[in-house]
């Protein structure tokens, strides 16, 4: 079993058998479904022992400017097409990597409107969507019920423009708060707790408890002076309460659990330009050690043009109205952000995973909730999808308009399926995507 | 021709005089509608996506009651019917709009008890805030225990409202969190510590870029060299280097420092430090906390806890007593310091090339590196900068322990399980801002007997049980309860004091009631209006109140997002060395503050000749000099010389929160006016409306590009309303700067309205929106009365708003009367 990772060997159930810990580990699914994905939270234990069968991983990469239109997208379709400017580092991966245009989902609001990215919903219209702004790895995170630590992952930026990440959103329209650092994030997924620091912890899960426990009483006693409609509001709090109880449940089963050990030292974090390459790294190591399945991950604010020695903010070079040396700028902080995303591809390509590699069993999605920057608008989005043992290689031109357009969100409906989820409708879906084989 | 103010009072008293129970004459609405307005909305067009031949009256649901809301609006604006149409009789008007208000009267009170009422609501950030703090006595302006909350829903920009914000696993887990900081926080805050006393002297090492230079001086001063808003950060933020740790316990410290102002006069072009030479420099303090990230960066918190100015000349002791917690250590700062010291050094060392290495180049570009630079120019230079030569800190000062209620509550006798009971009481009566109940207490003793029984301290699981009291509802959301409806059953019901105490503490101080307000609320006087208004200008006059004057501006006028956008560093340098975007909120908030305590007119806000700037503020709004420089960063009531600024329109913070940072639109701009000033809010665009695509190579003007607007007639039907706002706006920059030009294209701000009327640039503008100030009254009223009772302001509650607005002319449109006519309605006072 160890063969299936080379290099970094310890998979978790090594790790428990090495520790004395059996794989009796009380099997948690009943406990599964809700889980409020989020950062802090734990997941649950892992139901059964990893075989021959991988398990599908979903990466959501998004910056928060789009990319210069003219420079992204190839004038050709089909196989063999192009490569333009921007794209021009992916040609090593050009047969495994698809490339799409005329998607998007059909939304306004330049700035505000890139927050719909994952869930082809604006926050300003949660309210009338079934499922809200829920955003396509929370969806999957929710299904996680059980088998990783970290039931997703969401990183990004935390300052600038838009005042930090609005990539990822669960279901009550909560965003999820992004890890922000390499160093922050390797601690979350690699540093074990100490002997004191766990029974001070399952001390405070206790108190939570009891807690939870005396507040559910007030709530009850509460609910009887209600009107209907304040029933209905304070039933958020109930839901809230067994969510956290829940939660408390799935922590106190990890808390015993060691962290894999990542073969690497604890990073220093040096600005989020040059630590662009790091933190897709330990998005690849937190895959591999199946510390998570599901990782989004936001170039947003601290992105800064300073770091390329450009005199200038991100954000007005993107507003270029057509100057050349603004697109010259523009583009020159795009093509870092794709060699850097195409590392990353080279990187999950490199590594075994069972029968074939982390590629095979990963799909990666790249790019923006913002069309044209300069325009601020939100239609043809620049889309790059990898990975996931989906068929790859060409540019896919889809009409932007009329009856063969279609939502962006028929490409996450595909990959929800692809990742395992019975589902036939996601947001704004009107279908899988067509020519996705 | 502005055809509706006689018009609109008339309506209105028709209103106030007509008893709702008249039958509305549908049919003169029909033939109004049929005549005027069906050729453009009807089965042929629908301009604006509106269709009125097909409405059904009387008003079946709520969308009928916002169509004809709709139109009263349209026809007071004298937008519609439009110019070239054929246009109704003033009488005809009068006798339509007559019918449509009784029409929205009858609509609402049959429709009413299907909705609008205020939905069950939390806390939001800013009020958990304000409550915990005030329920514990504990010193909130560098604690924030909510750091980790998911931000709160808001709609609107409102962040109160009851249906929308919401409660989710992971907020109660980060309420749970919270819980534990405050009330451990507050149980430290009981002990009582020695004071300390620390002295530093020499020994100051600084950032790591500074090292070199300083090491050259010896380290024998803390130097600041810089603003605290920069790019790069490099000696802006002085610490003490022996002091990193902080101070061991929350508490007020008396900090001396021996300061000197180094240079405020210089050899340099003054362009390079971008400040005024003649203002006393000016020595700031701000806590740091060394695990928050380095002290030599801007951290999340650092609120300003003192300043002085300093006068030229040898070092002088300056006394600061500030408050700082655990861990917190002081940093002094700079704020009216050079824009970027490290952007300043290259320039300066071009003024000592005696003292350059012989190796250096002497002529053209300077050759050498930015250490080089750095090091002549801190030594040998001359740059504007302030020295602090010793530091002594001492504290906790005994004597300035704040009575806390955490310690006159919890004496060590109660620890008892009766005496415990009887804590937990108490304090439940005011977390729950009500009487708490026998049930309610029982579980908090539970939690505490099973903290008890765990082996923990009694102290420990009383502590535990303040922190479920955190956690409940009780505490969480705003008390609904309402007294039994007398009557027919079709009055609104009303709240009890306790709920109104909470309703009325939570509009104006966002905070729970004081004891005052508690003891109205329970003996019940506190629902007559007479007392309820005189508790109102009570909490206004309080300086609590100014939560209610940031919390209501920032929701009213978005202000919350100023900055969200952040404006372009290098054209818009002064935005952030300056100050400007906290200046430009306490320019919006003490004008506001003004009108309410002088109970002004609100149609100030439109247009006025006077304003509360400093002197930052009037350079950056080209208003010269304000005199003395020592008070340069005062505010003060100004009267302006012409019309580009008075009133909310030439505020900086209205003009940069509706740009982007980097450029206007005055599409953007022109929605705002009509959204937050007039209240009559454009439909959305519609689908397939490409956008403009900016192109500032050529000569096309933003005019230019929107001028397309007029060539389609359906884009033209709603901007011809919100096109002419925006140009006549468009003379402020993205950061409310006067321009004349875009680069070399001047800029016209002339406009005409639908109404016909016209203006040649913002003053004209402004002197056409006075003769809208009742659109802008109501607009307000329906503002403060989705703020005041946590929930959106709908077509049915129009008859209210219609009252409030009928009755301010006898109060003189007055601010503060504004409010009390609020606070009084029905809708306040009411579920």
């Amino acid at each position: 079993m160890n063969s299936e990772l080379p290099t970094f060997a310890p998979s978790r159930r090594h790790f428990l058998r090495a520790t004395g810990i059996t794989l009796a580990l009380p099997l948690l699914e009943s406990l599964g479904g809700r889980v409020f994905a989020q950062n802090s939270a734990v997941g649950a234990l892992p139901g059964k022992a990893a075989g021959t069968s991988r398990p599908k991983r979903m990466v959501c990469v998004g910056n928060m400017l789009g990319f210069h239109p003219p420079t992204f997208f190839p004038t050709q379709t089909g196989r063999n097409y192009e490569l333009p400017t921007v794209l021009e580092s992916i040609k090593p991966l050009q047969p495994e990597v698809s490339v799409f245009s005329g998607l998007d989902h059909g939304v306004k609001g330049g700035h505000f409107a890139i927050s719909s990215f994952l869930s082809g919903v604006r926050t300003a219209d949660a309210k009338g969507m079934p499922e809200g702004n829920l955003t396509l790895d929370q969806r999957a995170a929710e299904t996680m019920g059980g088998a990783t630590r970290f039931p997703s992952l969401a990183l990004g930026s935390e300052s600038g423009l838009h005042g930090g990440c609005l990539m990822s959103w669960t279901r009550s329209g909560t965003r999820v708060p992004p890890i922000s650092t390499p160093r922050e994030l390797f601690r979350k997924l690699f540093v074990s707790d100490g002997a004191a620091q766990i029974a001070s912890s399952t001390d405070r899960l206790n108190l939570k408890g009891s807690i939870l426990d005396a507040v559910q009483g007030d709530a009850k006693s509460l609910e009887r002076h209600l009107g209907r409609r304040d029933k209905e509001k304070l039933e958020e709090y109930f839901t809230s309460v067994r969510d956290v109880e829940k939660q408390i449940e799935l922590r106190r089963q990890w808390a015993h659990v060691p962290k894999p050990d990542p073969k690497m030292k604890e990073p220093n974090n040096k600005g989020f330009v040059s630590d662009l390459p790091l933190m897709y790294d330990l998005i690849a190591l937190a895959l591999q050690t199946d510390s998570t399945r599901i990782a989004t991950f936001e170039i947003g604010g601290d992105f800064e043009a300073n770091a390329f020695g450009l005199n200038g903010g991100y954000h007005a070079f993107s507003h270029h109205g057509q100057r050349p040396d603004a697109i010259a700028a523009l583009v020159k902080m795009e093509r870092y952000q794709v060699e850097q995303f195409a590392r990353f591809l080279t990187k999950l390509r490199s590594t075994e995973d069972g029968p074939g590699s982390l590629l095979d069993h990963s799909m990666v999605l790249f790019g923006s909730g913002m069309g044209n920057a300069n325009s601020h608008t939100n239609g043809n989005l620049p889309i790059i999808f990898a990975g996931g043992g989906f068929k790859h290689g060409e540019h896919k031109a889809y009409p932007e308009k009329g009856l063969g357009r279609q939502p962006l969100c028929n490409l996450y409906l595909s990959m929800l399926q692809r990742f395992g989820l019975e589902v036939n409708k996601f947001g704004t879906s009107t279908g899988t995507l067509s020519g996705l084989t | 021709m502005l055809r509706s103010p006689l018009l609109l009072a008339a309506g209105l008293l028709a209103l106030a005089a007509t008893p709702v129970s008249a039958a509305p004459n549908n049919a003169v609405v029909k033939n109004f509608l049929s005549t005027y307005c069906v050729e453009c909305h009807g089965p042929e067009k629908q301009k604006g996506d509106r269709r009125f031949d097909e409405l059904l009256l009387p008003a079946a649901n709520e969308d009928t009651l916002i169509d004809l809301k709709d139109m009263m609006d349209q026809l007071h604006l004298g937008d519609m019917p439009p110019e070239k149409a054929k246009q109704p009789s003033l009488a005809e008007q009068k006798v339509f709009l007559d019918q449509v208000i009784l029409e929205l009267a009858r609509g609402r009170e049959n429709l009413a008890g299907t909705g609008g009422n205020t939905v069950l609501r939390r806390l939001n950030r800013r009020e958990y805030l304000n409550t915990v703090g005030d329920l514990f006595g504990l010193n909130m302006a560098a604690f924030d225990p909510t750091t980790n909350f998911p931000r709160d829903q808001s709609e609107e920009h409102m962040d109160n409202l009851g249906d929308v914000l919401q409660t989710s696993g992971y907020l109660l887990d980060q309420y749970l969190e919270a819980a534990d900081l405050v009330v451990e926080k507050a149980f430290a805050a009981q002990k009582k510590p020695e004071e300390q006393s620390w002295h530093f002297r020499g020994n100051f090492k600084p950032q790591q870029e500074m090292s070199r230079p300083h090491t050259r001086l010896k380290n024998a001063f803390i130097g600041i060299y810089e603003c605290m808003d920069t790019p790069n950060h490099e000696g802006g933020f002085g610490f003490i280097s022996d002091f990193q740790q902080g101070v061991p316990v929350d508490g007020f410290y008396e900090i001396r420092v021996l300061a000197q102002a180094m240079n405020r006069v210089h050899p340099y072009d003054p362009k390079i430090f971008g400040t005024d030479s003649r203002e006393p420099l000016r020595l700031g303090l701000v806590p740091g906390d060394a695990k928050a990230g380095p002290l030599y960066h801007p951290q999340p918190l650092q609120p300003m806890l003192a300043e002085v100015a300093l006068a030229d000349g040898d070092p002088v002791w300056h006394t600061l007593r500030v408050w700082l917690d655990a861990g917190h250590t002081p940093r002094f700062v700079f704020p009216n310091g050079s824009k970027s010291a490290r952007n300043s050094w290259v320039k300066i060392v071009e003024y000592h090339k005696d003292k350059w290495p012989a190796d250096a180049k002497r002529e053209g570009k300077n050759g050498l590196g930015i250490v080089e630079n750095r090091i002549i120019s801190v030594v040998e230079g001359k740059v504007p900068h302030i020295r602090i030569h010793e530091v002594k800190i001492r504290g906790p000062l005994a004597e300035s322990k704040p009575p806390s209620p955490v310690q006159a509550v919890y004496g060590e006798t109660a620890l008892a399980p009766e005496a415990m009971r009887q804590v937990l009481h108490s304090f439940a009566d005011r977390a729950y801002r009500r009487p708490a109940t026998k049930d309610e207490v029982d579980r908090l003793m539970r939690v505490a007997g099973q903290r008890i029984t765990a082996g923990r301290s009694p102290q420990e699981g009383l502590k535990d049980a303040l922190k479920a009291a955190l956690s409940s509802p009780s505490f969480l959301y705003l008390s609904q309860d309402t007294v039994a409806p007398q009557g027919d059953g079709k009055t609104r019901p009303r709240l009890t004091g306790h709920a109104l105490a909470s309703r009325l503490s939570y509009f104006l101080w966002s905070a729970p009631p004081d004891a005052e307000l508690l003891r109205l609320a329970a003996s019940g006087e506190l629902t007559k209006p007479e007392v309820l208004t005189a508790q109102t200008r009570r909490l206004l006059a309080s300086p609590r109140s100014d939560a209610f004057v940031s919390g209501f501006l920032d929701s009213w006028l978005h202000l919350r997002s100023l900055g969200s956008t952040p404006p372009d560093r290098r054209d818009f340098e002064r935005y952030y060395s300056k100050g400007l975007e906290p200046a430009f909120k306490t320019e919006t908030r003490l004008f506001f503050r003004d009108l309410i305590e002088r109970d002004a007119p609100i149609r100030n806000f439109l247009d006025c000749d006077y304003g509360f700037i400093d002197q930052p503020l009037a350079s950056h709004y080209g208003l010269g000099d304000l005199g003395d420089p020592a008070r340069a960063h005062e505010f003060r009531k100004v009267s302006f010389p012409d019309s580009r600024r008075g009133g909310l329109l030439g505020m900086g913070a209205v003009l940069t929160v509706t740009a982007n940072g980097i450029e206007t639109s005055p599409v953007v701009r022109g929605v705002f006016v009509l959204e937050n000033i007039l209240g009559t809010p454009p439909p959305p665009p519609p689908d397939d409306v490409p956008a403009i695509d900016p192109d500032v190579r050529g000569a096309k003007s933003i005019r230019e590009l929107v001028s397309k607007h007029r060539e389609s007639p359906n884009c033209y039907s709603c901007h011809q309303k919100i096109d002419p706002l925006g140009f006549a706006l468009e003379n402020f920059d993205p950061i409310g700067g006067w321009r004349t030009s875009y680069g070399k294209t001047p800029i016209d701000s002339a406009g005409e309205l639908p109404s016909g009327e016209k203006f040649s640039d913002i003053a004209g503008l402004k002197k056409i929106l006075v003769k809208r100030q009742d659109l802008f009254a109501h607009m307000l009223t329906d503002r403060l009365l989705t703020y005041a009772c946590g929930r959106r302001i709908g077509a049915l509650d129009q008859v209210v708003v219609e009252k409030i607005v009928a009755d301010l002319p006898g109060r003189q449109h007055g601010m503060r009367s504004l409010i009390e006519a609020v606070v009084t309605s029905e809708l306040f006072v009411g579920l």
